[in-house]
């Protein structure tokens, strides 16, 4: 058989080797662990620069930044809070009364939210600092759309991991004709949208009673789960001016609950997706137990599905938060004043007539990110697990 | 005992003795497989199908915005010729006067590589499969054509052929590198894990951030390499003001966003190969090149195509960078199809920014498909077949 | 296909390994013959693998030599040691073939293509998978799955062949089968082999020496019918046999053992005041209790098929008693049991160490 020439005596080895090769399984050869600490070390400088650089501008005064690049805090530039200063304490709303009741104003709207046709809600408070202003929006939006997001995405993906759904493709073609009749009906005989809307619901339910049982082409779950998944190709940029006018036909532009629907219906294909192979993970034995013991589906879902797939369900989560908290697009679109999110604020910051406060915008650009490094730091494995899972199994 | 029997779960129960005591409870159970899927199936019709659709009509009038709403005339497909051959051309699809040989040559290669491959699977798909070949060749030979005419002959490309550069060049771009620094990492290196946390950290930046961020560090006057450029004594030359350099600006600035998400899949990815293949490679005598491509690259290929098609869907939205960094200059040439529709949104032109938008539509759905079909499905098949 | 690198000598030079606090090997010696079929067997845990692992340079040992034809490999590649391996796992390649497998080791050393196929061919016949080359190992059963492993061991003829546990998963039959053809190939080719296993018949049936460790520590290394006969401690002794030697607890006193108030005339003498006596169910027979050296009661009978195994309790202990076929014997009923002297084994409690 081939007798390659087997280097055994490890003296014997020629320097190419002693460079090249590794010392043994499990170990870098010099030359590959040199190279690869610089590519490191490189790609390192390249992703932290940027990073450093927005730090140490929001510490920079005008002068600072304009006479030419200063690298280093203390060495060639005197830092100060200035930009800080400008966003937080000069402010005269920045007080804590001001943010107290706006506190105040958010427990309250997410009450009067609840019994709305009850109680009116009440405008966010007026005399409030911006920033403060923007980031209560922000985290309001961001919460609200995940949650909503997570919980109809994780249900939805759950029934389609247990449940079989064969919905008629007739029936469908129906919906979809109906949706245009509606469209043509309000855009070109003025026609009111809620009543069109109404009436062609009320056909479409009359209409698939009728009709439904001579259609026998049916679809099947995985043809409902690719259609959700596949949503995300839909740029935002189709979707918006629709949406925009939607809202505005309703009264409900510039308003919490808009940002808070779009945004969890822009992150619903990533909750089913990923959640859809977690919940397929699953041994299906534990909740047929529960159901012999009779619990009933919400119960299942809720007291067992759920807890089992907690890591899941976290990393989800704060994928869909990150995804909600950094969306600039439609917020431009919908948060034309009140509601103005954190990106809205970083861009607003661009169009001052003194030019841009770079220092300023710098200082929230940072506030804005320390909250998802920090969440990135724990959340990279996850992601990285969840997506492999989701692309092994398609 | 008896109890136990009322309340469990009885597929067969038949209506008409529950209907009477029925609880509201069971009622919910009985029905809950509807009510789970509905809100997540209601949401989407209402905020992505519904405007979808919706979405044609405002690209098929011209509208207006009057004291009593909305005001549609209908106009036919007048506001997608604007693009093809009207006033938007050039905005859209670049100059496309002359055509030279070199763009002949590369017109005539990709429509007849296209035809071949047409001519290859007429024997081995369903009409209906063949259909989808033909609309995907027929949007190929179409790039390929304007590619030929504006890019290859020299003039200036419009968004169209920016967009696809963001996304072709951008993902192939991002994908070795990502692909790369996750093969660092899976070596065993120390302190792999802080490097791990390190290189995934821009993905979670918002986009405006990155522009911003970019922005000041690309600046030539202000920026951080400001005396590197003097020294080169380049301090005259500006990137934002010469059209390929600026479209590199922003396209290495996304990737500086997007590697990390390649790299942290092809990371889980690689250290998934189990690693006793690894190391029955080795004890049968193969060496380091012989392992990657052997036994640990065909391993990955099924993850690194996936990866690749949510990488390049994204990609086609690319929006927030070069509004923030260039806002579209120098002219029109680094304008993404999002940006340019958004222009036009901000000029009032909605019908033909929704034409604008749709066009961006089709280019994604046909491009993603495309890839989805004839790329990721096969090696999903064969790595589970 | 000469045997011309046949017969290279393995040792293990003090070798010590541990994962982090947990030691697995201690100190390890063990000279292995060149052209040698030894048997590595263990319990589950005892580190066997393990050894395997750092002979091939898949790990490397905390301290110690590796030695294979009399030269330090310690700090040598896997690539460059000559061995092929079996692994436990089977470690098949998901996205070859059979064929592609097994074919594996020829391909990275660049043997030209008919070669190669006619090689496959031949490995695959011997371990009887000629029909299932074109399958990928997901559409195999556990057993078939083995035997590529197998088959992409022995297509090479390298200077050491290492198997883990290789026929763990096939069915008695074929076990019996490949019994015989590893060992008709492993006399014909001469190649030194190390076999892991934890099972004793197949230990016994195939090697020429048996190394047996427990808790990483090499407890007795000697051929099969040594072990059998001649255990060195109370471990190897229990755990080779089947069923397991009878263990009587007690004291040596002089030239008996005494154990319940019975003494027990022993080959061996000596003072310790807690031994073990031991002995194996086919060296005690069931008779009278007024005959018998230890007295007890039937417990439980139990038909083999050519003998029956009956079980008595004698105070705390049991001892299990291989009897003819045709025995019979109320449970309960009054019993002593016999042995011949000379096939007697006493071991120091404490240490667990033979008394001679
Ligand atoms: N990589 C490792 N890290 C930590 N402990 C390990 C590692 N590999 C093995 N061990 C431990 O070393 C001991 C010996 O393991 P080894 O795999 O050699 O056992 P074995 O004799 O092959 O057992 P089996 O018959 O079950 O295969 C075990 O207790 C195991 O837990
Ligand atoms: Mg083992």
């Amino acid at each position: 058989m081939s007798e390659a020439p087997f280097k055994f005596e490890k003296a014997n080895r020629g320097l190419m080797e002693r460079l090249f090769e590794p010392p043994a399984v499990g170990r870098m050869s010099p030359v590959a662990n040199v190279v690869a600490y610089f590519l490191l070390a490189v790609w390192s400088i390249f992703v932290l620069f940027p990073l450093y650089w927005v730090v140490i501008t929001s510490f920079k005064d005008a002068a600072a930044v304009n006479q030419g690049p200063f690298y280093i805090p203390f060495v060639d530039f005197v830092p100060n809070l200035n930009a800080w200063r400008a966003q937080f304490t000069e402010d005269a709303n920045c007080n804590l009364s001001s943010i107290g009741r706006q506190f105040g104003l958010l427990v309250y709207n997410a009450f009067a939210f609840i019994v709305s046709p009850v109680v009116t809600l009440q405008p966010m408070e007026p005399q409030i600092c911006k920033i403060f202003l923007a980031f209560t929006n922000s985290i309001v939006v961001s919460a609200a759309s995940t949650a909503l997001c997570v919980a109809i995405g994780s249900m939805a993906a759950y029934a389609l991991v247990r449940v079989q759904y064969k919905p008629k493709f007739g029936n469908i073609m129906m919906f979809v004709a109906l949706t245009v009749l509606v469209i043509a009906a309000t855009t070109y005989t003025r026609a009111p949208w809620w009543a069109s809307s109404a009436v062609a619901l009320a056909l479409f339910f009359f209409l698939a009673r009728a009709l439904g049982k001579h259609f026998t082409r049916t679809l099947g779950n995985g043809d409902i789960l690719f259609w959700i998944i596949s949503q995300r190709i839909l740029p935002p940029i189709v979707v918006i001016i629709p949406i925009y006018v939607m809202f505005q036909a309703v009264g409900l532009l510039d308003t919490h609950l808009a940002l808070i629907t779009v945004y969890a219906v822009a992150n619903l294909p990533i909750v089913v997706w990923l959640m859809y192979d977690f919940f397929s993970s699953l041994p299906i034995e534990l909740e047929e137990s529960a159901q012999l013991d009779g619990a009933t589906r919400f119960g299942i879902f809720w007291d067992i599905v759920l807890p089992l797939t907690r890591p899941g369900l976290a990393a989800t989560t704060l994928l869909t938060l990150i995804l909600s908290w950094n969306e600039y697009l439609f917020a431009v679109f919908l948060a034309t004043a009140k509601v103005q999110t954190m990106p809205i604020m970083v861009a607003a910051k661009n169009a001052g007539e003194k030019g841009v406060f770079w220092w300023e915008m710098c200082a929230i650009i940072v506030v804005m990110i320390i909250p998802v490094i920090i969440m990135a730091v724990f959340l990279q494995r996850f992601i990285a697990k969840g997506v492999l899972l989701g692309a092994v199994k398609g | 005992m008896a109890d136990v029997t009322n309340n469990s779960y009885q597929p067969g129960t038949s209506p008409a003795g529950a209907s009477s005591g029925m609880s509201w409870g069971e009622w919910l159970d009985r029905h809950s497989r509807t009510f789970f899927i509905t809100p997540a199936v209601t949401l989407i019709l209402i905020f992505a199908i519904f405007p979808t659709f919706y979405s044609i009509v405002f690209a098929l009038s011209r509208v207006r915005f009057t004291a009593d709403g909305l005001q549609f005339r209908f106009v036919g497909l007048q506001n997608f010729a604007k693009q093809f051959f009207g006033n938007d051309q050039v905005h859209f699809l670049g100059k496309t006067e002359g055509i030279g040989v070199l763009g002949w040559v590369f017109f005539g290669a990709v429509t007849a590589a296209v035809l071949w491959w047409l001519y290859r699977s007429l024997r081995i798909t369903s009409p209906v499969g063949m259909l989808g070949r033909l609309i995907s060749a027929a949007m190929a030979i179409f790039i390929a054509w304007i590619m030929g005419a504006s890019l290859l002959a020299g003039s200036t490309i419009g968004t169209l052929l920016t967009t696809l550069f963001y996304v072709f060049v951008g993902c192939a771009l991002q994908f070795v590198i990502g692909t790369g620094l996750a093969f660092l990492c899976s070596q065993p290196i120390a302190g792999k894990n802080f490097f791990r946390v390190i290189f995934f950290i821009p993905l979670m930046v918002t986009p405006l951030g990155v522009g911003y961020a970019m922005k000041m560090v690309a600046d030539i006057t202000k920026g951080p390499f400001e005396p590197l450029l003097r020294g080169f004594g380049i301090e005259n030359w500006v990137w934002s003001a010469d059209p390929w350099a600026a479209r590199f600006v922003m396209m290495i600035c996304d990737s500086w966003q997007w590697i990390p998400f390649i790299f942290i899949c092809m990371l889980a990815a690689l250290e998934n190969v189990p690693r006793d293949h690894v190391e029955a490679a080795q004890v049968d005598g193969a060496s380091s090149v012989q392992i990657f491509r052997e036994i640990t690259w065909p391993q990955i290929v099924p993850v690194a195509v996936t990866v690749l098609l949510i990488r390049t869907i994204e990609a086609f939205k690319i929006v927030d960078l070069p509004n923030i960094m260039t806002g579209g200059g120098p002219g029109s040439s680094t304008e993404s199809m999002t940006l340019h529709s958004l222009y036009i949104w901000r000029s009032n032109d909605i019908g033909t920014s929704a034409a604008v938008a749709y066009l961006l539509l089709i280019l994604t759905v046909v491009v993603c498909a495309s890839f989805f079909n004839y790329v990721v499905l096969g090696q999903l098949r064969k790595a589970r077949a | 296909m000469a045997s011309g690198k046949a017969g290279v000598p393995v040792s293990f030079d003090k070798i010590q390994k541990s994962f982090g606090p947990v030691r697995v090997l201690e100190e390890l010696n063990l000279q292995v013959e060149p052209g040698e079929f030894l048997v590595l067997l263990g319990a589950s845990g005892s580190g066997k693998t393990t050894a395997l692992r750092i002979l091939s340079g898949l790990e490397t040992a905390s301290a110690g030599r590796v030695l294979i034809g009399g030269r330090d490999v310690t700090d040598i590649l896997p690539k460059y040691r000559d061995i092929s391996m079996v692994f436990q796992s089977y470690a098949l390649y998901p996205h070859k073939t059979v064929a592609e497998n097994i074919g594996f080791p020829l391909k990275v050393r660049k043997v030209p293509q008919a070669e190669q196929e006619v090689q496959i061919r031949d490995a695959a016949a011997q371990v009887q998978l000629g029909e299932l080359l074109h399958r990928y190992p997901r559409e195999l059963s556990g057993g078939q799955r083995q035997r590529v492993a197998l088959a992409r061991a022995i297509i090479r003829r390298p200077s050491v062949f290492l198997m883990d546990e290789p026929l763990s998963n096939l069915d008695a039959k074929l076990r019996g089968h490949m019994r015989a053809e590893l060992k008709h190939m492993q006399e014909k080719f001469g190649i030194t082999t190390i076999y892991v296993t934890h099972d004793q018949i197949e230990a016994m049936t195939l090697a020429r020496r048996v190394a047996i460790l427990e808790r990483g520590v090499l407890q007795q290394l000697a051929t099969p019918a040594e072990i059998y006969n001649n255990p060195a401690n109370l471990f190897v002794a229990q755990f080779i046999g089947s069923p397991p030697m009878n263990v009587v607890q007690g004291a040596l006193d002089g030239k008996a053992f005494m154990s319940n108030g019975a003494a027990i005339a022993t080959s061996v003498g000596g003072r310790i005041a807690k031994a073990v006596l031991g002995v194996r169910p086919e060296d005690c027979s069931v008779v009278a209790p007024a005959k018998g050296a230890i007295k007890g009661e039937i417990y439980a009978t139990e038909l083999i098929g050519d003998h029956t195994l009956v079980t008595l309790k004698a105070g705390n202990d049991m001892l299990t008693v291989k009897a003819a076929k045709d025995f019979t014997a109320k449970l309960g009923e009054k019993a002593g049991v016999a042995f011949s002297t000379d096939r007697l084994f006493v071991f120091d409690e404490c240490n667990g160490l033979r008394v001679r």
